[in-house]
């Protein structure tokens, strides 16, 4: 744990100081949306690594936290940090909704049911012109007097701190404790007490929370929200950078972000060639790296939050 | 009246090409429990080298459809060796990421090759259109529906009557038995596998000839597959059929009387009602296995 705390200390710190290094923008703007990305990803993380179940429905949060800030903020003029934490609390109403219903099924109906859920969203956001100005989207949603990146960077920077540290108390509590027993073996972890839809449902919530802030601090960022927040490709993105640094780990989301968002800038120019690439990571990640480059770590304390229940092979004819 | 009629007949149509292309997913997702991701670039990619053979090379409609089967049963084929062969047995998710993987690789990837604008398939015969009581239909929709009714009926005779489909029938029943007695398993995943793709790249190369095909449909094809095999029950033949024809009245129905904007979102609103209510789905009484 020192080894590894010290390890994040450093990083922490390297953070804070980075604008008074970088002075360029466009750099500056590749941290933000470094840190914008490693918000998401954790929190798509809490529920593809931890409860172990296939969402890919989490842009319906990221969707409904940047919506709920651009509309408090356009048309009612709050300011940021009200819109924010009430994007963030929104997405975490609508988390609960979504999971009550999903979080009763598993494995292919999760995914497709999850999936349906966003594509409903994209819809009615491409449909209710009256409220989301349909395709056009909803422009000039107010800085707030904010002119420079910096503070937005520092806005950002304390919005992942904040999901850092909400995913590390929900990983080592009893709920995430008893999500990873579910995904690990959901009979034995029954037998033991385990509720698996209480448990999958607080990681679903939060995993919604920090979705919705991280959607609340974009629509103030970019200053633009459209139906395309809810668009597969952001999906797509998410998970990639989960998987590459590795599911069910806290920090494998953290380096999936920034590496998958330095690739995404680096191949701006070609679009298409950008998105072909990354078909053929996700699938040689799949086929060669399937935990991610966390595994490729060597860990002191063999992670106590992935392999809790399965770390005992049971030898056959001990049961 | 009449517009009910004419509603009905368009939803039957655009329905009997979704049966098809269910069809082959109840196949892949029903018999062999891969969550293929990928199903609607498949049937995408149908469209698109049909639009290739007919339209671009000038070739005959039925020569064209003849050679999309042989393209896409090969391209299927080599998915599920190369890749889905791999993961087989590890449980559902290495597949459907990795299903995931090849629906962005091949969405993009032929975005690259064509670009984004609507492709047409040259259709068999012309757009006149054909008058049977108070209902409109062009000589080109009935015929692709009648090649659709065709292909339906020739899967279903492939599964029940020949060497091949006896093999795939005791093959999802039990693999290793089937193995034992001389099955060769992996071939009849890899063919099973390849005739669900064919069959959706033939529902998506009929598609085009009506309407166009476009490399970024994709995503809404598969959803809308799933959408239909849930209604109808996984794995079953006559489910994917009455599924596929039910959502393609449901969405003319909505589009006609209700609001042309948002007919798509009629199949997952249906899903999801479904999967709550109902998730073994509308028409088995259990989940049947066919």
């Amino acid at each position: 744990m020192n080894i590894e705390s010290n390890t994040l200390l450093t990083a922490l710190a390297a953070a804070v100081l980075l604008p008074f290094v970088v002075h360029d923008q466009y750099l500056l703007h590749l941290a933000i949306m470094a840190l914008f990305y490693a918000v998401l990803a954790s929190s798509l993380n809490l529920v593809v690594g931890y409860v172990g179940e296939f969402s890919l429905g989490h842009t319906a949060f990221l969707g409904v936290g940047a919506y709920t800030a651009a509309l408090l903020s356009a048309k009612l003029g709050f300011p940021m940090w009200i819109t924010i934490p009430v994007a963030g609390a929104t997405s975490a109403a609508f988390g609960y909704l979504i999971g009550a219903i999903t979080l009763r099924l598993q494995g292919p109906y999760f995914v497709i049911v999850t999936l349906s859920f966003a594509e409903v969203l994209r819809l009615v956001a491409n449909n209710w012109i009256g409220l989301t100005n349909g395709p056009m989207g909803l422009a000039g949603i107010s800085q707030d007097g904010i002119a420079d990146k910096r503070a937005f960077f520092y806005i950002v920077l304390g919005i992942a701190v904040l999901s850092f540290y909400l995913c590390y108390r929900f990983v080592y509590s009893n709920s995430g404790r008893g999500a990873v027993a579910v995904r690990e073996n959901r009979y034995v972890a029954q037998s033991i007490g385990v509720n698996p839809f209480e448990s999958a449902m607080q990681a679903f919530v939060l995993g919604a929370f920090l979705a919705g802030l991280a959607g609340g601090f974009y629509a103030h960022y970019i200053s633009f929200v459209g139906p395309e927040v809810f668009q597969f490709a952001f999906m797509a993105s998410m998970i990639i950078m989960v998987l590459i640094g590795g599911k069910g780990t806290l920090v494998g989301p953290l380096i999936g972000a920034v590496i998958v968002t330095l690739l995404e800038e680096y191949l701006r120019e070609v679009q298409q060639l950008r998105l072909t690439l990354f078909g053929l990571i996700v699938m040689a990640i799949v086929l060669f790296l399937p935990n991610g480059l966390m595994s490729l770590i060597p860990r002191r304390n063999e992670s106590r939050n992935v392999d809790l229940v399965g770390a005992a092979p049971v030898k056959e004819g001990s049961l | 009246m009449d517009l009910f009629l004419q509603f009905l007949t368009n939803g039957l149509v655009i329905g009997a090409f979704y049966a098809l292309s269910a069809l082959g997913l109840t196949l892949i997702f029903g018999l062999m429990r891969v969550v293929n991701f990928a199903h609607g670039e498949i049937y995408m990619l149908g469209g698109v080298t049909g639009w290739f053979f007919t339209s671009y090379l000038g070739l005959n409609f039925f020569v064209g459809l003849a050679l999309v089967t042989a393209c896409i049963a090969v391209l299927g084929w080599l998915v599920d060796r190369f890749l889905i062969e791999r993961v087989r047995g590890q449980g559902e998710e290495p597949g459907i990421l990795l299903t995931i993987g090849l629906s962005i690789f091949l969405a993009n990837f032929t975005l690259l090759v064509v670009g984004p604008a609507p492709l047409k398939v040259a259709g068999a015969v012309s757009e006149a259109p054909i008058f049977i009581g108070p209902i409109v239909i062009t000589k080109l929709r009935l015929t692709a529906v009648l090649v659709t009714i065709a292909l339906i009926m020739a899967a279903h005779l492939l599964i029940q009557k020949t060497r091949l489909g006896q093999a795939m029938r005791a093959t999802f029943q039990d693999s290793m038995a089937a193995n034992l007695a001389g099955i060769r398993t992996k071939q009849v995943y890899a063919a099973t596998f390849a005739l669900g793709c064919t069959l959706a790249a033939l529902s998506g190369m009929l598609l085009a000839s009506i309407y166009s095909a476009q490399a970024s449909i994709g995503g809404l094809v598969s959803l809308k597959s799933f959408v239909v095999v849930i209604l109808g029950g996984m794995g079953s033949f006559a489910g994917a059929i009455v599924g596929g024809l039910l959502l393609g009245v449901a969405e003319a129905m909505w589009g006609g009387y209700v609001a042309t904007g948002m007919v798509d979102i009629i199949g997952f609103v249906l899903v999801i009602l479904i999967l709550l209510f109902r998730p073994q789905g509308i028409f088995a009484s259990h989940a049947e296995r066919a």
